[in-house]
């Protein structure tokens, strides 16, 4: 029994000891044999983290084909860091990572940093493409960390940047969007950090609830837009050269669908390159055409004109004397001409654009009328989905002097964001109604589902017989009157309104030789797929908007139809017509 | 007589120690599988980063194009207005009815 027992001892004695060799001789060859390996290896991880390279959700332009685009998304490459306590020759260290980086650092700042010992970790160069970041850790150079990295990036370069807007550190050291749809869809586009080398077992049994449904799979997705890139690409071009050719301030443009709010291009100039951001004017970041106010001028004389209509107070019939200058309240109010027109019918306001004219209407429609017209229209936010958006200032509609009401009647006096305008001036090609102009039509989540968003609201404000009217005269307008009427397309009906408005002084008063140009259009008239705003603050050697904005406006017309399609919606006879162009 | 048959005799020591050592194997097994698990993910989720980036140059490399193609005056490639556009009346869709 005894002796049974110590051959049993010398067994597992035995083993132990076969165990221990076992062990002695894994550690001298993951010691000794692999050790300056596995150092550099740990090296190389230290400043990789738990919480892993950054992750984000994307933003896509849709095409006309409904096919999308990546308007931000992530770019995959490497970051190359130092650790000065192993780096064993700078020189050298420096010659291989400048040869693959382009924005490393300067020779005598590297050697500056590879000179601080007391630091095992400062980063050199961010960005470095995947095969360079590959070919550099190829080389095993000790002391040079080669580290996977991930960043936002804007394939479109400066499209639509101000409304897709950045993502930055902001008051913590998380990136998060900042601006634009980054900042409005950030709780979609965020990822959670749930490291991947968590005990999954304790995950198991401490977050139960989470293995059947996980919150974050119905939060986190990717943002998909109703802007077209090639339309967007076509008005920031207009845009630009527009601003260009006129030395103006600042330009912009929206394109909207009237029916449903579905913004298919927006943007202004100057703007910036969201990838390339340095020494960019922190006020370009926003995005004016939801943020900024202006006084628009005549093209609110169509919104006064349909109030009129709807109210019943006039009819297009309906005539009046202008006398080219009128005094109310002691102030006096003329045509852009100071001439007379005698006495014409309603549509000649719209025509001939007369300040006269759109001050008749507003005194026949009464101050209290005015005020629930303009205030459905202008008094609440559009709620689009971009952060910061501005409030109209309506402060003259809460007055009881006529003079004011006379002066917003066409556009003065009363300021608006271009989104505000679009959106009431929408109503004219949408039977009378508002809708909710907007730019991102579903949320694609992570957990497969497509979420479609509701921009189903909708806010009537005349009835669809007077907004028909009032486009009427805008169609007669284009027809007759825009330059010359050569603009006249015979095959398309067109309503547009010019509008040119004396720029504020910051005084009380106005400069009488500093203007502010807008364009408002819509096609085709009667059935309209698309409504198109454009501005242009403080042009330089022009005064009219008729002079600065027709050719762009037309540009864009004709763009469209060319680019949807858009099939005729007059003067094609049944036989094949030849329209000269 | 002699016994034939095997001696299991029961051990409590013997029996907690066999647990013990099922668990522990069971425990670093579930470990390199979490493990190994994780490191496929990444790998994986790297992957179609990188997919996504490499599509995402392809994306700008396109968006370039429409900027520069809508930046070109036709005229400067040769190409001149046309004279007059004609369109072709729809069919009705119920012609063939």
């Amino acid at each position: 029994m005894r002796a049974q027992f110590r051959s049993r001892i010398r067994l597992v004695l035995a083993l132990i000891v076969i165990a221990a060799v076992l062990i002695v001789v894994r550690l001298y060859f993951v010691q000794i044999v692999h050790g300056t390996e596995y150092a550099q290896k740990a090296d190389r991880q230290f400043a990789s983290g738990g919480e892993g390279p950054f992750d984000r959700g994307a933003i896509y332009f849709t095409d006309k084909n409904g096919a999308n685009i990546s308007a931000a998304t992530l770019a995959t490459g490497f970051l190359v860091a130092i650790n000065p306590q192993t780096l064993a020759n700078p020189e050298a260290a420096y010659t291989a990572i400048s040869a693959v980086a382009s924005t490393t650092l300067s020779h005598d700042a590297f050697i500056a940093a590879s000179a601080k010992k007391s630091q095992v970790h400062i980063e050199i160069a961010h960005h470095v493409s995947d095969s360079s970041g590959k070919a550099l850790n190829a080389l095993g150079i000790p002391g040079v960390q080669v580290l996977r990295e991930r960043w936002r990036y804007y394939p479109g370069n400066s499209l639509a940047a101000q409304t897709i807007g950045i993502v930055s550190y902001g008051s913590g050291n998380v990136l998060a969007g900042q601006t634009g749809l980054e900042a409005k869809y950030d709780g979609t586009l965020e990822r959670s950090g749930d490291s991947l080398y968590s005990n999954f077992f304790a995950e198991l049994f401490s977050n139960v609830g989470n293995l059947l449904v996980d919150a974050k799979d119905a939060r986190e997705g990717d943002v998909v837009t109703t802007i077209e890139p090639e339309v967007e690409t076509r008005l920031e071009y207009e845009i630009a050269q527009l601003n260009k050719r006129y030395s103006s301030r600042e330009s912009g443009g929206i394109i909207m669908d009237p029916a449903t709010g579905a913004i298919i291009a927006i943007g202004s100039y100057p703007s910036y390159n969201a990838n390339d951001r340095q020494g960019v004017n922190p006020t370009l970041l926003g995005n004016p055409l939801v943020e900024q106010v202006h006084e628009f001028g005549s093209i609110m004389k169509p919104l006064t004109m349909a109030s009129g209509l709807d109210a019943g107070v006039i009819t297009p019939d309906t005539t009046y004397n202008d006398t080219g200058c009128i005094t109310v309240n002691t102030r006096k109010i003329c045509n852009w001409d100071h001439k007379a027109r005698g006495v014409v019918p309603m549509k000649q306001v719209i025509m001939q654009s007369l300040n006269v004219g759109a001050s008749w209407i507003a005194t026949e429609l009464g101050q209290e009328r005015f005020r629930t017209y303009f205030t459905t229209m202008f008094g609440q936010k559009t709620g689009i989905d971009l952060p910061s958006e501005g409030h109209a200032l309506l402060s003259n509609l809460s007055t009881t002097q006529q003079v004011n009401f006379d002066n917003m009647s066409f556009g003065q006096g009363i300021a608006e964001t271009p989104v505000q305008m679009i959106r009431a001036l929408g109503a004219l090609a949408n039977g009378g109604v508002m809708v909710q102009p907007h730019l991102v039509s579903a949320i694609r989540l992570d957990s497969g589902i497509t979420r479609q968003l509701d921009w189903s609201q909708k806010t009537p404000v005349f009835s669809a017989t007077a907004a028909r009217e009032t486009t009427q005269m805008m169609v007669e307008m284009v027809d007759e009157k825009l330059e010359g009427g050569k603009a006249i397309i015979p095959t398309m009906s067109v309503a547009a309104k010019t509008g040119t408005a004396q720029l504020t002084d910051g005084r009380g008063g106005y400069y009488s030789d500093r203007w502010f140009h807008s364009f408002v259009g819509f096609f085709p008239a009667y059935n309209p797929r698309f409504i198109i705003l454009l501005y242009t603050d403080d042009p330089k050697g022009v005064q009219y908007a008729s002079e600065t904005l027709d050719s762009t406006f037309l540009d864009l017309v004709h763009f469209l139809i060319d680019y949807y399609r858009i099939p005729p919606d007059r003067g094609v006879a049944s036989s094949i017509p030849s329209t000269p162009v | 007589m002699h016994n034939t048959y095997p001696n299991f005799r029961f051990s409590l020591v013997s029996a907690c120690f066999g647990t013990v050592v099922i668990l522990v194997v069971v425990y670093i097994a579930l470990i390199a599988v979490v493990m190994s698990y994780a490191v496929l993910t990444v790998e994986f989720s790297q992957s179609v980063k990188n997919d996504e980036a490499s599509v995402a140059t392809l994306e700008g490399q396109y968006l370039a194009n429409v900027a520069q193609i809508e930046s070109l005056d036709y005229r400067t490639a040769g190409y001149v207005a046309p004279v007059a556009k004609i369109f072709v009346p729809a069919t009705s869709v119920t012609a063939l009815r």
